[in-house]
């Protein structure tokens, strides 16, 4: 059986060159838990030799809010604004899911037109999470206006999901049974608009940052995760596309109205830099962004005027069991592990599968031998939310 | 770095990196250069200039208690908790008034607190309020300078003075 | 859970596994719920590694190692998945440990390096220890806490390094009185109903 070197902390070691009576040893750094590069309150205690890192071991539970202990005592509804603060800048996604979750345990029947606006909003909320993974990424890489390009679009869509749920970030919105509200013919148009000029604005970001010399210099053949590294992490989403894998959840197990549309799954193919390495990921999520475009456009041509609110029962009783699902967020997979005591209001445990848990675990195998600036390139380029990190 | 490593093993790599890099950055700095003359400024200058919020935007919890039946259920559903209802029975003999939809008001309300500061701002309350008197207002800009003056007693005179202020059009 | 015959799946580990002792759950609404397949705490290392290089019905990646306390027992949920377009597939697999001062299992590091975090997380909220494990430390909690809070009968520290846990001047008594005086509602309403 092999024995991997990069899991547990190693001895630190220690040269000692008795002729000259040189000592050399390695300096402990700390990248966080406030750093700016780290996109939340992640701490990274890195173990560096002058400019390359040696060694560096992530540090959780600075965000931990215990939300899996409170869940167990909230009914069956009220989780769901806790759930929304899990990746709190893709809650429409996180709350599809545990939704999902609670719908298939009770056996709900949700109105087409709700599973559509589901759709339309998880896509659009994609498009939002992939603006901001590729602000802050180029952020991360010094270079500031990209950060002011993407928030232009983001903003649109915050702004289109403030009107429909009322909330910017924490929306509340996808409910057991359905969608809280419909949208207006006005509010459809200005997605429709939306997708054309989103399709303008992703030329324009290939052009100013994809595929300018610095940023592929700084990227490319940087942070390689092997296809077999993903697999075994239990990698997911872009991570494990960036390496090379075509798995997507909506394509492979296709859930929800899914198998109706038409769509592709961006896999990295190594046209710049290597398969697996930073600037494919990247360049996956850019593209799924024009993907999920074309999914929007096609929900806005199959949806018809209908009910957004299925029958459910005034208090959420479910079956006792267990259930275990899984989603494709813009992150990776999102999965609940749900347990029910039969007739029970609460959840009696609910377990959160994170993808970018998975991706934190991820970051010790790739960081000794790297630099320290391509470290915080290759923390920035598995995009992680600490929101889901911590839980 | 290893590209660049490779780009300089021949003159040819070496001249077409070269290339590359400038032609691209000429064309990040040219989109970036447009936004000086051609795109106009998206943002607002905050407090003199004010967003007009969409219709559902869920800000400060407001309660019209003269429509409040204390029937408990905004509290029941709050996540956090952060809704203190008390009520107690009207003495006998007095007439019974009615919500603005008709329902009847069986209870006396004694006390009506939100505390603002637990409030996660999720919208379950006012679905469940059957007389639709707990509702968000418009008002966003509550700060206060202890933790204890983020309750908001819905049964105060001040508040009730407010009322004007801070409910939805 | 996708494409998986719990059944089979049961079959396959009591025959290549000895001691294994697996047991298939199958729930009596399929569409609704999960089956899952349990086997002897002991045997999880040869069980996980079986399923991950059999020929027949592999598994290559680890999701989540997820733990449940029933208070007579607690739970360890291995939820494998097989990430291959041709045949996806996911399995919920279960031991059952029934000691609660020192639970501990087999660590599946060596197979899974995602399980390093995912036994992490599970020792830090379970207390259950995985023998082998090369880095056993909390995770989400600090090092120094006591206790381990997903456990149902978990009581929070009075003090932390000097702290008082929940003070009481953080404490907002508002809100522990109205649950108090919700209860008293709840139980003079259900002594109404009787």
């Amino acid at each position: 059986m092999q024995t991997r070197w990069d899991i547990g902390e190693p001895e630190k070691p220690t040269i000692n060159i008795e002729t000259e009576q040189l000592k050399s040893e390695l300096l402990t750094l700390n990248m966080g838990p406030q750093h700016p590069a780290t996109h939340g309150v992640l701490r990274i205690e890195i173990w560096t030799d002058s400019e390359i890192v040696a060694h560096a071991i992530p540090h959780l539970g600075y965000l931990h809010r215990c939300m899996e202990k409170h869940s167990e005592n909230l009914d069956f509804r009220g989780v769901i604004p806790f759930v929304d603060r899990l990746d709190y800048l893709a809650s429409m996604s996180m709350e599809w899911t545990y939704v999902a979750a609670v719908e298939k345990m009770l056996g709900t029947e949700v109105p087409r037109r709700a599973e559509l606006l589901r759709i339309l909003t998880a896509e659009l909320q994609r498009i939002g999470s992939h603006l901001m993974a590729f602000g802050t990424y180029a952020l991360d890489l010094g270079a500031f206006s990209p950060f002011l390009y993407a928030f232009e679009e983001r903003e649109k869509i915050l702004r289109l999901f403030e009107e429909v749920s009322g909330a910017r970030l924490l929306y509340n919105y996808i409910w057991v049974g359905g969608v809280w509200n419909d949208w207006t013919t006005e509010q459809l148009s200005r997605v429709s608009t939306f997708c054309d000029t989103m399709e303008e604005e992703a030329k324009k970001y290939h052009e100013l940052v994809s595929l300018n010399k610095i940023f592929v210099q700084r990227t490319a053949n940087v942070g390689v995760y092997s296809l077999q590294d993903c697999l075994d992490y239990g990698a997911s989403g872009p991570v494990l596309r960036g390496s090379g894998l075509n798995w997507d959840l909506r394509k492979n197990v296709p859930y929800s109205l899914y198998p109706e549309f038409d769509f592709d799954v961006p896999v990295g193919t190594g046209e710049l830099g290597q398969v697996g390495d930073c600037w494919n990921r990247y360049y996956v999520r850019m593209r799924e962004v024009v993907e999920s475009i074309k999914i929007i456009r096609q929900v806005l041509t199959k949806l018809e005027p209908g009910p957004v609110m299925g029958k459910v029962p005034k208090i959420i009783k479910l079956p006792k069991g267990e259930i275990y699902l899984r989603h494709e967020c813009p992150r990776g997979e999102l999965a609940f592990h749900l347990v029910s005591e039969g007739d029970a209001k609460q959840p009696y445990r609910l377990k959160v599968k994170s993808p970018c848990f998975t991706h934190v675990s991820m970051l010790p195998r790739v960081a000794p031998g790297q630099m320290i600036a391509d470290f915080v390139a290759t923390v920035g380029s598995i995009d992680i939310v600490l929101g889901e990190v911590d839980r | 770095m290893s590209t660049a490593v490779q780009d300089t093993n021949s003159f040819k790599e070496y001249f077409r990196g070269l290339f590359n890099g400038i032609s691209t950055t000429v064309k990040g700095m040219w989109i970036t250069f447009r936004y000086v003359w051609a795109v106009k400024p998206v943002s607002i200058e905050y407090p003199e200039v004010r967003e007009v919020l969409p219709e559902r935007a869920r800000m400060r919890l407001f309660n019209d208690a003269q429509n409040c039946i204390s029937c408990t259920q905004c509290a029941m559903a709050c996540p956090v908790d952060c809704i203190y209802i008390a009520s107690e029975k009207l003495p006998e003999g007095t007439e019974i008034k009615k919500t603005s939809n008709g329902q009847a008001i069986r209870l006396k309300l004694t006390q009506f607190t939100i505390d603002t500061a637990l409030c996660c701002y999720c919208g379950l309350c006012t679905t469940v309020c059957p007389t639709e008197c707990l509702t968000h207002s418009h008002d966003y800009e509550f700060s206060q300078y202890t933790i204890d003056g983020m309750k908001y007693d819905y049964l105060a005179a001040d508040v009730i003075a407010w009322r004007d202020r801070i409910v939805k059009a | 859970m996708l494409n998986i015959d719990v059944i089979k799946v049961a079959e396959l580990i009591n025959r290549h596994v000895a001691g294994a002792n697996a047991v298939a759950f199958l729930p009596e609404d399929t569409k609704k719920l999960d089956g899952s397949v349990t086997v002897e705490a002991s045997k999880i290392f040869s069980v996980v590694e079986f399923l991950k290089t059999n020929s027949e019905l592999p598994f290559n990646s680890l999701h989540v190692i997820s733990g449940v306390d029933y208070l007579d027992h607690m739970e360890v949920c291995y939820m494998l998945t097989h990430y291959d377009p041709a045949s996806p597939r996911d399995l919920i697999l279960k031991v059952q440990l029934t000691d609660r001062v020192s639970p501990a299992l087999d660590s599946i590091v060596r197979l899974f390096a995602a399980a390093n975090f995912q036994e992490r997380e599970v020792y830090d909220m379970f207390g259950i220890r995985f023998n082998n494990h090369p880095d056993l430390r909390r995770i989400l909690c600090p090092d120094d806490w006591q206790g381990w809070p997903l456990r149902k009968d978990y009581v929070a520290q009075k003090d932390y390094n000097g702290m008082a846990v929940y003070p009481d001047s953080k404490m907002n008594f508002d809100d522990r009185e109205f649950i108090v005086r919700q209860d008293m509602i709840k139980k003079a309403q259900q002594a109404k109903a009787q």
